[in-house]
């Protein structure tokens, strides 16, 4: 039975890939409570629909939901991704795939990369990225679900999907809607806040309509329309350690297999992103305009298509950092309107999910209390801040300085928590640990080794191990990694099989 | 056990020099307490002492935890047992239904507290898929202990001539521009080293020399007495409380350790037993120059829970992880080491001190003098869980949700509300969920051994298996 300080009705203004995943979830986890929710969107108003790449743990949210998902892949012309391939990050030239997965087995607690290390000091020339199945899986176009046989190689893994974001908003709202999320075609004009707490009473729209409600979820994008044009928030702009500024987007024609993960390519003043999905390829170009012109950056996109265009490009501004309080009062932003970074590991969706995740793990009553606020905004803070020196690792560990952009990383001061990670990975291989955090070791180790960072000396532990006893073993890794691949299927056969095609089974291709 | 872990993983070209210093430790490793969590077998199996051989060379017996006698609101006890993470039904964590239905208790579900109450134990099974199908496979156990014991099995495991070990009286001990340059005992030669290990406990021989900051204040004086006994006592560690202080009765192998931890200015009653005093806190670098201390020597907390054991684990845990790289610097190591050994000493130091937050206890000098001002975290930590059942936690800290989990229910923390999410269930429906998961707990402990027939089977067959 309700009480009189529960939350009765929820307002999520903005459409788009974070309004319907607030509106999805909270359909499906609080149905049979009392709740009304809303959303209120405007057709006027486009959404940044450029998020396409995802992160395995988008699996949770679906099957959480209760989502099939071949049903969710027919629906959103998606692929599966192994991981993502970085390519001229480290030198012009050079590439290497952060997948979804370790590199190797662990042996007496000491990770084998360590091992690695030794064979390689040892004249060994094998790379690290054949220890791992998915990156060989992804580079072959392979693809298998993961075993349940926790001893098999194929259990090493995860995935995730490449999508259309507009097509999965468009799959969320239906399902939403089915569920009772009622949605109103509208823009907000005005907010209206109680005169003594400052709490987000109503919306009104343009056309007079008031939308009034016990919680706002804030899904406007970059404006933030209740999170700071009403309730001033404030931003912590990181554009100093992430400059990147700008990004075009544009869609061209599906050409030749489809890949089971993402390119990002190094630039000389940002990078461009490739996804591959079944009705076609999804590209863009992040840059820094204090390095690069937009009709540069948008002549450079162009140059590295490998296919036609199918529409005009589409620009788009943002600041890099996060909303300083995330949720204050009555209002929670998720998505763009709680902050932004550049989707070079494919963030943005996952920093929607973990910000309904975190709602719903501190659902508040009407008494909108201040620790559960605080608690939320610190679990959120803390993604946001190991997402953003994640990323920033890209950009520093690397041996370029053929632009004004690579040079400026090089010279650059890093936050603490990143440079004595760094320092700690350069003298001896050691990865400093965290628990509550999106990039665990397996994701340090790619980008570091990736991206020739590879440590002065190892841990001492693995010289127990003899030359030979090492080289044997590893050779029956990467053997058992080899033979796993060979049994794996072919990607886009696998998106036929498990239902999962849209397109592909009419085409054929 | 810094020795037998060092052995065991280092490779043969690492000359391990253990210099023995002539002095019982017995009195001093009173503060591991007698009681470790579920970590110690696989931290024993890296040390190389496998579980047959610890119950074979030692007095120690399996443990579900310890029972905090008349120290809940009401005067109410509990057994704070090991647990895995309780079921998560429908996104909602288990405890939050019961909240909702106003069932006080979390014992009945937890199988280590039920079997415990009974005196009952045996393994819980490990199979792939077994957690979540069985009771007892959600079950963890630890041991209880008795440190001089614990230390011989460690001590056999060392392989023959892997170590040099020296033995005497500490006579000098070199230092010079923030290193320890050597060693000496009587009669002797200088030994060096490219790093040092300080076990020598509070006193802290050689890191103390680098770094003399001690960060705490209370001092405490512990005593203990053994009690021969012919039958093995229940797998729980019963810990009371009185005005001066609190006792631990834990049963061992042959015997039941009576621990009393009271002031250390309080007159002592030891009966022939032993004794120490010390004083709780750590010292503000554990890892100094080329010298890092080890346990007590860094660090002590109060033998309130498995906290000690734990901490020394983790402590030897962490130095094989930052074992230096080079004898030029050891900067990166210091750093993170010291960095770690902070915040588990923190959050040791916080599970011990939320256990204070209970009207049982008296208002005489020691628990006012225990209980401190709670920091910021713990403070935050005991708000969400009073105001709505939820769990904040930290990275990588020593005690998990569920054993905070435990210990709220257990002291009778109510939280002001549930999480709302449980409200979509049916509440008949969960009712006969708990009602039936509580049968399950209470069948499965019913059919398990007694502690002490359990132990002597078990022992029976180690001595008889030659493949032990």
């Amino acid at each position: 039975m309700a009480e009189q300080s529960d939350i009765s009705s929820i307002c999520i203004v903005g459409g788009g890939t974070a309004g319907w995943m607030a509106a999805a979830a909270l359909a499906a986890k609080l149905a049979g409570l009392p709740i009304a929710i809303t959303l209120v969107e405007s057709d006027e108003i486009g959404t940044v629909g450029v998020g396409e790449a995802t992160l395995p743990h988008i699996r949770a949210f679906n099957v959480a939901l209760g989502i099939d998902e071949a049903e969710m892949m027919r629906a959103t012309e998606a692929t599966y991704k192994l991981g993502i391939e970085f390519c001229d990050w480290g030198r012009r030239g050079d590439r290497y795939i952060h997948p979804f997965g370790d590199f190797g087995p662990t042996t007496n607690d000491v990770p084998f990369y360590q091992y690695w290390l030794k064979l390689r000091q040892s004249g060994d020339r094998s790379r690290i990225d054949e220890y791992s199945y998915p990156v060989i899986a992804a580079e072959q176009g392979r693809f298998r679900r993961p075993s349940g046989d926790l001893d098999a190689v194929e259990s090493t893994f995860g995935y995730a999907y490449q999508f259309d974001a507009g097509l999965y908003a468009k799959f969320l709202r239906g399902f939403a809607e089915k569920r009772g999320v009622s949605r109103i075609e509208g823009k907000v004009v005005r907010v209206v806040q109680d005169g003594e707490t400052g709490f987000v009473r109503d919306v009104v729209l343009t056309n007079g309509t008031t939308l009034s409600a016990d919680l706002f979820i804030d899904c406007s994008g970059f404006r933030g329309l209740l999170i700071e044009t009403a309730l001033q928030s404030g931003y912590d702009d990181w554009s100093a350690w992430l400059p990147c500024n700008r990004a075009i987007a544009v869609p061209t024609q599906s050409n030749g297999a489809l890949r089971p993960f993402t390119r990002a390519t190094a630039r000389t003043a940002g990078w461009q992103w490739r996804i591959p999905l079944q009705h076609r390829v999804g590209n863009g170009h992040v840059y820094c305009s204090s390095f690069i012109s937009d009709d540069e950056a948008h002549d450079q996109l162009v140059a590295g298509l490998d296919a036609p265009m199918q529409a005009e490009p589409r620009r788009l501004s943002f600041t890099t950092g996060r909303r300083r309080e995330f949720w204050k009062k009555n209002v929670v932003a998720i998505g763009l309107a709680g902050g932004f970074l550049e989707p070079l590991e494919s963030t943005s969706i996952n920093l929607i999910q973990d910000g309904i995740t975190e709602l719903l793990a501190v659902f508040p009553d009407k008494g909108f209390a201040a620790r559960d606020i605080a608690e939320y905004n610190r679990r959120i803070g803390l993604h946001y801040e190991r997402i953003r020196d994640f990323l920033l690792l890209h950009y520093v560990a690397t041996q370029r300085d053929d632009s004004e952009m690579w040079r400026h990383f090089r010279n650059l001061r890093l936050p603490d928590s990143l440079s004595e990670r760094i320092e700690a990975w350069r003298t001896r291989g050691h990865l400093i640990q965290y628990e509550f955090g999106l990039f665990l070791s397996p994701s340090w180790v790619a980008v570091f080794l990736g991206q020739n960072l590879v440590p002065d000396r190892h841990d001492p532990r693995v010289e127990s191990m003899s030359v030979d006893a090492l080289t044997a073993r590893a050779m029956d890794v990467r053997a058992r990694v080899d033979a796993a691949v060979r049994r794996t299927p072919e990607h886009t056969a696998f998106i036929r099989e498990s239902g999962g095609a849209a397109r592909l089974a009419v085409a054929g291709a | 056990m810094t020795v037998a872990t060092l052995a065991r993983q280092l490779p043969d070209t690492v000359r391990i020099t253990l210099a023995e210093i002539d002095r019982d430790h017995r009195c001093a490793d009173l503060f591991y307490g007698t009681v470790s969590g579920p970590g110690s077998y696989a931290f024993n199996l890296a040390a190389g002492v496998t579980e047959p051989a610890l119950v074979l060379g030692s007095s120690a017996a399996f443990s579900w935890g310890s029972k905090y006698v008349h120290w809940a609101e009401g005067g109410r006890s509990w057994i704070q047992c090991f647990n895995l993470t309780l079921p998560v039904i429908d996104g909602v964590l288990m405890h939050q239904y019961l909240v909702q239905q106003g069932m006080t208790r979390l014992d009945p579900f937890l199988l280590g507290a039920v079997a415990g109450s009974r005196g009952t134990f045996a393994h819980p099974p490990r199979s792939p898929g077994a957690a979540g199908q069985q009771p007892l496979a959600r079950a963890e156990y630890g041991y209880h202990f008795d440190p001089a014991s614990h230390a011989r099995c460690f001590a056999a495991a060392v392989p023959p001539r892997r170590i040099h070990h020296l033995k005497g009286a500490l006579s000098r001990v070199g230092v010079c521009d923030g290193v320890i340059t050597g060693i000496a005992l009587d009669g002797a030669d200088m030994v060096t080293a490219d790093l040092y290990l300080d076990c020598s406990g509070p006193s802290a021989e050689l890191l103390s020399r680098l770094d003399p900051a001690w960060l705490g204040g209370r001092a405490l004086q512990i005593s203990a007495d053994d009690v021969a006994e012919a039958r093995l006592g229940p797998p729980v560690r019963s810990v009371s409380f009185h005005d001066q202080g609190w006792a631990a009765q834990t049963p061992l192998r042959g015997s039941t350790r009576s621990l009393t931890v009271s002031d250390a200015t309080a007159s002592c009653n030891a009966r022939g037993g032993l004794s120490a005093s010390a004083t709780l806190g750590r010292r503000r670098r554990a890892w100094a120059g080329n010298c890092v201390g080890i346990g007590h020597a860094a660090g002590i907390v109060e033998p309130l829970t498995p906290a000690p054991m734990m901490l020394l684990e983790r402590d030897i845990e962490r130095l094989m992880t930052l074992i230096p790289v080079s004898t030029a610097s050891m900067t990166v190591e210091e750093r993170e080491y010291n960095r770690r050994h902070g915040e588990d000493h923190h959050h040791a130091m916080r599970f011990t001190r939320a256990l204070l937050e209970t009207s049982a206890l008296p208002d005489s000098d020691f628990w006012r003098a225990a209980r401190d001002t709670p920091d910021a975290e713990l403070e935050h930590k005991l708000a969400m869980f009073a105001e709505r059942g939820l769990l904040v936690s930290y990275d990588l800290e020593p005690f998990h949700p569920e054993d905070w989990l435990i210990m709220h229910f257990g002291i009778g923390r109510r939280p002001r509300r549930h999480d709302r999410l449980a409200d979509r269930a049916d509440a008949k429906r969960v009712r006969r969920y708990l009602d039936d998961a509580a049968q399950q707990v209470a069948n499965a402990a019913a059919a398990l051994p007694s502690n002490h027939v359990y132990m002597t089977q078990l022992e029976r067959y180690l001595r008889q298996d030659p493949r032990k």
